[in-house]
């Protein structure tokens, strides 16, 4: 038992990074088409994806647009409402915490359906910045749950020594509340910022093939076969996933986040 | 009364009170936008699926039961009866059940291990979960694909290692050939079950163990130490201690993975026959693809939405239910 453990955990470890590694090594690849292991290795596919392919570094920008706009307005949208439960745990904030996770529950497929039309009626449909809105509320569940949890951390009798010193609502706000719930705040952001710019079926609905995000051309390629450069750009998206999640783990308290036992160490 | 209440009912005595301030407008903005942006979309889909599709044209709002009619006994009834549609839902369910089983099951003893550790490995083995739930739906398929596909991969390796022949030699290719996992020459992965069910699983099993931690971090270890000490083995503390005291999250977890997996497109429609595709695929390809018979694909969806909010409401109760014990 004390080996059959680690062994198991170094199992999933190397089957989740199997096809991960895969995909590493097909960008290597000198040729056109995708080979495992790469012939003819060459780096020549990352300068196309970052540099010299408009269709490539027209994605790339796309989706950052996208991530970056719906992360801002996905917390934005949050924290108002997680701040109105906490504060308030009123029968109408509860209700607007529900709705808001909502999308996120539900199988993506079928918000993505209901945003195409909605967007189809409003004028959007194909717009990046009904892009941006769409993966903001679908996506507006995480930092909705980070910040309550850093809210729930806040210690009551801070804020009561606030209020007896005389502090107003929102001098304690900046003083207590704010400076408490930032590492909070930010891990939703990268939560949201890494989920938009994987996420693929919401915004094939929404994009109605206007606009390409990195996955989005990814799908698109599918069909003409694959190509090393495809492979180079799932690299950069591990690459920034990894990034962030190490950030969150080195800096927020990532497994707090993810519900641990406070008591025990 | 707690101290954000008492500020601000003092806020609330001030002259201020009969403005319109920011408190007081925030509620009401805030529902308006959520409920904009977060239902409207939803009631969309539902009112279009009562719409009817104009032949050669776009589509009207009506209010047919057509569609559902479809949906269930197909266009022709009552003079001809078809499930194709309910067999595409019951593909959706079923390899929305066997992958979310399997990442469960797989990942119940992984999460149990990973609880076990000190704090920091723990984060460092989260980031890395983490970074791996986030990897795109469109990047994990392509990259079992490259593993799964005839020309190179898993086939190649099998047939360069001299695997294929000895499984030809012990006779097991014949059952692999049976399963629909291999042609005449060499095992053969894509299009298959096998490899639909594979790569869903793969999906969610990050998600399985994010899911399972919180519930596995707060068992009380004491019990299980009790039981060792009494001389129980680890295979009966797994199932006399453990099991039981987390037998409602599992359950919970599985769930939600199966909700999840039940709008998985890219997977199915790489790896699956195009015979065993799923209502996700029928949807697509009645809103945007071949078929362009939106209110049909609303239906789909709008079916596919009563089963997970069905799931969902189950799954949420039996994880209330499983607190208050």
């Amino acid at each position: 038992m004390r080996i059959l453990g680690p062994l198991y955990m170094a199992f999933c470890a190397v089957l989740l990074a199997l096809p991960i590694a895969v995909v590493c090594g097909a960008a290597l690849n000198g040729g056109r088409s995708m080979f495992f292991p790469p012939r003819d290795p060459t780096l020549a596919r990352f300068g196309e994806f970052f540099v010299s392919e408009p269709v490539w570094t027209q994605a790339l920008l796309n989706s950052v647009v996208v991530a970056v706009g719906a992360a801002t307005l996905a917390v934005l949208l949050a924290w108002p409402v997680a701040y109105l439960l906490w504060s308030t745990g009123s029968k109408l904030s509860r209700t607007l915490a529900a709705l808001g996770s909502m999308p996120f529950a539900v199988p993506p497929i079928v918000f993505g359906v209901g945003l195409g039309f909605f967007w189809g009626f409003l004028g959007g449909l194909g717009t990046i910045w009904a892009g941006v809105v769409s993966h903001a509320v679908l996506l507006m569940a995480l930092p909705l749950v980070t910040i309550s949890i850093g809210l729930q951390s806040i210690d009551r009798s801070h804020l009561d020594a606030a209020a007896t010193m005389g502090a107003t609502e929102s001098v304690t706000f900046r003083t207590v509340i704010l400076p408490q719930t930032i590492p909070y705040t930010i891990s939703g952001f990268f939560f949201v910022l890494v989920l938009s710019f994987n996420e693929f079926i919401v915004m094939f609905f929404v994009s109605a093939s206007g606009f390409a995000t990195v996955t989005l051309q990814i799908f698109n390629s599918l069909r003409n076969g694959y190509t090393p450069t495809m492979a180079v750009a799932a690299i950069t998206f591990i690459g920034v996933s990894v990034l962030v999640f190490s950030a969150v783990a080195r800096w927020g308290d990532l497994p707090r986040l993810m519900g641990a036992d406070q008591s025990r160490n | 009364m707690t101290a954000v209440e008492r500020i601000a009912a003092d806020t609330a005595d001030r002259p201020a009170r009969e403005r319109l301030t920011p408190r007081r407008i925030l509620p009401w903005l805030l529902s308006a936008v959520i409920g904009v942006l977060c239902v409207v979309p939803f009631l969309l889909v539902i009112a279009i699926s009562f719409g009817r599709k104009i032949e050669g044209a776009a589509w009207v709002w009506d209010f047919t039961l057509e569609n559902y009619e479809r949906f269930f006994v197909g266009a022709l009834w009552p003079d001809e009866v078809t499930f194709l549609y309910l067999q595409q839902l019951g593909f959706s369910f079923w390899y929305a059940v066997v992958a979310s089983l399997l990442a469960v099951m797989t990942a119940l003893p992984f999460t149990l291990l990973l609880t076990g550790l000190s704090r920091r490995a723990q984060a460092a083995w989260l980031a890395f979960i983490l970074s791996s739930l986030s990897l795109s739906e469109v990047f994990i398929v392509m990259g079992w694909d490259i593993l799964l596909s005839n020309n190179s991969g898993l086939p190649a390796l099998f047939k360069s290692t001299g695997l294929t022949q000895w499984l030809k030699d012990v006779g097991w290719f014949q059952t692999l050939r049976d399963w629909g996992l291999a042609s005449p020459r060499n095992v053969k992965f894509k299009t298959s079950q096998f490899a639909t069910i594979l790569t869903m699983s793969y999906l969610v099993w990050p998600y399985a163990v994010i899911l399972l931690f919180p519930a596995l971090s707060r068992l009380d270890r004491s019990q299980s130490e009790a039981a060792r000490t009494m001389g129980a083995g680890g295979w009966t503390v797994a199932r006399t201690v453990i099991l039981p005291a987390i037998r409602l999250p599992l359950f919970g977890s599985t769930l939600l993975l199966f909700v999840f997996l039940l709008g998985t497109y890219v997977a199915v429609t790489v790896f699956a026959a195009p015979a065993q595709h799923t209502t996700a695929v029928a949807i697509y390809t009645n809103i945007r693809g071949a078929n362009l018979n939106a209110p049909f694909g609303a239906t789909q969806a709008v079916i596919l939405l009563i089963s997970a909010g069905v799931c969902l409401g189950l799954g949420h109760r039996l994880n209330r239910w499983a607190e208050a014990r």
